[in-house]
């Protein structure tokens, strides 16, 4: 069996690209989430350790050079050694005046870190997080006045860290089980909403496979708006593709039935007792019948319905083919043809129809033109306006009609004359659009053809 | 002058041969595109009728191959579809004229005479020389007006030199476009036709107009009388 690539798939594409960015979003949102958490553990500790040493402060009592406390401090931890919680004052010089009991297994060293304290401005605490001794530490240089002496003294705390590495750790713990928790839940959830979201693209298929299978003749149903473009599009293309099945088969019938009248008149003259010049005439008037009606019928069938799916074609290029192929059939005469039309002028349809309209049109004009064809086009107001000119006799006011309508009645139309100018009048009515015939300022007649655009 | 059919349909090549022949045409004949390609290059022929849908070559490369290997003479396309798609790809290829089928045989022959003489250079389908005229159409020769009774070889021999006005024609030409090519070419066969030709046009032996040019060929002498060329 032949692996194929989940890119190939709307959804595998989806989910593709969602479990690459999910994870990279969970896991910015996760350390996020634990900086903050840090970050608010070492402002509370901060705030724990500036109380301390207030309470130092408020404790604390001064005689001469000395300091004393009372007998037991308020918190007991300072009692005990290695206890986690130390405390510490330094005198200006930096020389220790008191240290906790706690302390006892600390050189001073550790307890002042190497305070300058000339250079601690008074008041100003100072928190720092000594992450090689684990150890957070609080530190607040006061002046004492004591008759009207300056004290400046350092009142240092201390902390482990202990506890906050314990609670981050529990704390990432957690948000990695939840955010992988999340992970599993959002790519779950994207999984039924994909499948949810492109169910109308599987219905497509489906439907499309029972019209395929003759199950049904359109795409019903409710499509949503993205995809109802594009399900209109199709029932326009499977309904023209319908309705040129059933032209087939009409113009067969018609042609069949045309056909009938001909072959009848030629079955019914072998019955009847002819010489042999009138025998030729009907045959051939009769031949020339049928050639007409199969022409007519066949140009008709093949010529699309003029609904194209966003086609347009350059109608410059077809034009000149065609005026440089009638121009070396009409050579004798000489024809000067003046084409006057934009490169980016299109015809909003197919290109063969372009053809055939504009062959029969320009054929006519070299025909039954002198010396001059021109040939101009432009587009205005949402119409494409075609007008060929020719410097021929003209055609009567009421004979125009009935030169554009020949095909219409094609059982009684005259021998010799070709069905060129009813194709053209066919393909244009199918586009919606209109042929007029009027004087030519050329002496001869126009051919105006108006045709929408879009 | 001498005409090639490319058509597959037997029985319309058929109808075309003996429409043409019946017209002092000359003609030769296939039903496949690959022939076709091998005897216009081997050949000169002084027109050529394609069918589009052909076996094998269509009639659309045909026309290319030859209109690429040099070849000028005119070639009338025969369309079935009659769509201008195939009219126009036809012209393009290299092709001077097309027909619809079906079509008449009178209409062909107009279109063929048309033309021969234009790539003979003549406008107008009826040549004046003095007292003598060539109606092409009619492919009839009138001397004073009056119709002058050739047979079908001494017709296309005249026509032939007429249309080649003031060119020395060599047997070997004339032979190549005047008989199939199987023709005998050392029989003295054109000896005979211009002798006769002169009889019947010159009885008086005062305009001579057919001259001979001595080890070359045959020249037509006479001057047109109207002014087209």
């Amino acid at each position: 069996m032949k692996i194929r690539s989940p890119l190939r798939s709307l959804q595998g594409r989806l989910l593709v690209a969602s479990t690459l960015v999910l994870p990279i979003v969970l896991l910015i949102a996760g350390f996020a989430l634990k900086n903050a958490y840090s970050s608010s553990l070492e402002t509370a500790v901060k705030d724990r350790l500036q109380l301390q040493v207030y309470l130092l402060l408020g404790s604390v009592e001064l005689k001469e050079e000395h300091i004393r406390f009372p007998e037991s401090l308020h918190e007991p931890r300072y009692e005990k050694v290695g206890s986690g919680l130390y405390a510490a004052i330094h005198d200006k010089e930096g020389s220790l005046l008191w240290r906790s009991l706690s302390s006892t297994l600390m050189d001073d060293l550790q307890l002042s870190q190497k305070v300058d304290t000339g250079f601690m401005p008074a008041g100003m605490p100072r928190f720092k997080h000594l992450k090689n001794d684990g150890l957070y530490q609080y530190q607040l240089r006061i002046i004492w006045e004591q008759a009207q002496q300056e004290k400046s003294m350092l009142f240092t705390v201390m902390e482990s860290d202990d506890q906050v590495k314990r609670d981050i750790s529990a704390y990432t713990h957690q948000i990695t089980l939840w955010l992988s928790i999340i992970f599993l839940v959002a790519l779950l959830a994207q999984t039924l909403i994909l499948g949810w979201g492109l169910r109308p693209l599987k219905r497509l298929a489906k439907d499309l496979k029972d019209i395929e299978q003759g199950q049904s003749t359109s795409l019903q149903g409710n499509y949503p708006n993205e995809v109802e473009a594009v399900t209109n599009n199709l029932n326009g293309l499977i309904e023209s593709e319908r309705e040129q099945r059933e032209r087939y088969r009409n113009t067969l019938a018609d042609l069949a039935h045309s056909l009938k009248t001909p072959l009848a008149v030629v079955h019914g003259a072998a019955n009847e007792e002819h010489a042999y010049a009138d025998y030729k005439v009907l045959i051939g008037e009769q031949v020339e019948r049928m050639d007409q009606i199969v022409q007519y019928q066949l140009t008709r069938a093949v010529k699309s319905q003029g609904k194209p799916l966003g086609k347009s074609i350059p109608i410059r290029p077809i034009v000149e083919r065609i005026t440089n192929a009638l121009s070396k059939v009409y050579r004798e005469k000489q024809v000067s043809v003046q084409v006057d039309i934009v490169d980016e002028l299109t015809f909003p349809g197919d290109e063969r129809d372009l053809m055939e309209l504009l062959g029969n049109v320009l054929e006519n004009a070299f025909k039954y033109g002198s010396h001059q064809v021109t040939f101009s086009a432009s587009a205005n107001k949402g119409r494409l306006r075609i007008r060929i000119c020719d410097d021929g006799p003209g055609v009567e006011k009421d004979q125009r009609q009935v030169i554009i309508k020949r095909g219409e009645r094609l059982d009684n139309s005259i021998q010799g004359q070709g069905i060129g100018l009813a194709v053209s009048t066919d393909i244009i009515s199918s586009y919606n659009g209109q042929l007029e015939i009027t004087e030519s300022p050329l002496g001869g007649c126009c051919f105006l053809i108006e045709l929408p655009l879009g | 002058m001498k005409i090639l059919v490319v058509e597959d349909d037997p029985d319309l090549r058929r109808q075309l041969v003996t429409a043409l022949e019946a017209r002092n045409y000359t003609v030769e004949q296939t039903s496949d595109g690959e022939e076709a390609l091998y005897l216009g290059d081997e050949y000169p022929y002084d027109l050529a009728i394609v069918d589009i849908g052909l076996p094998k070559v269509s009639g659309i490369d045909v026309i290319k191959h030859w209109r690429n290997e040099g070849k000028e003479f005119p070639i009338i396309v025969l369309t079935a579809r009659g769509d201008w798609q195939d009219k126009v790809e036809g012209l393009e290829a290299g092709a001077d004229d097309y027909l619809v089928k079906p079509f008449h045989m009178e209409e062909l022959s107009a279109r063929l005479n048309a033309l021969l003489r234009r790539a003979a250079g003549h406008a107008k389908p009826v040549l004046e020389y003095g007292p003598i005229s060539i109606d092409t159409t009619g492919r009839v020769v009138y001397r004073h007006g009056e119709a002058v009774k050739l047979t079908s070889y001494e017709y296309r021999t005249f026509e032939y030199l007429v249309l080649n006005a003031g060119k020395t024609i060599s047997k070997t030409e004339l032979t190549e476009h005047l008989y199939h090519q199987d023709f005998d070419r050392d029989s003295n066969v054109l000896e005979v036709f211009v002798r006769r030709l002169r009889q019947k046009l010159d009885p008086d032996q005062d305009l001579q107009p057919i001259s001979t040019v001595r080890g070359l060929g045959y020249r037509f002498a006479l001057n047109p009388t109207s002014s087209d060329s």
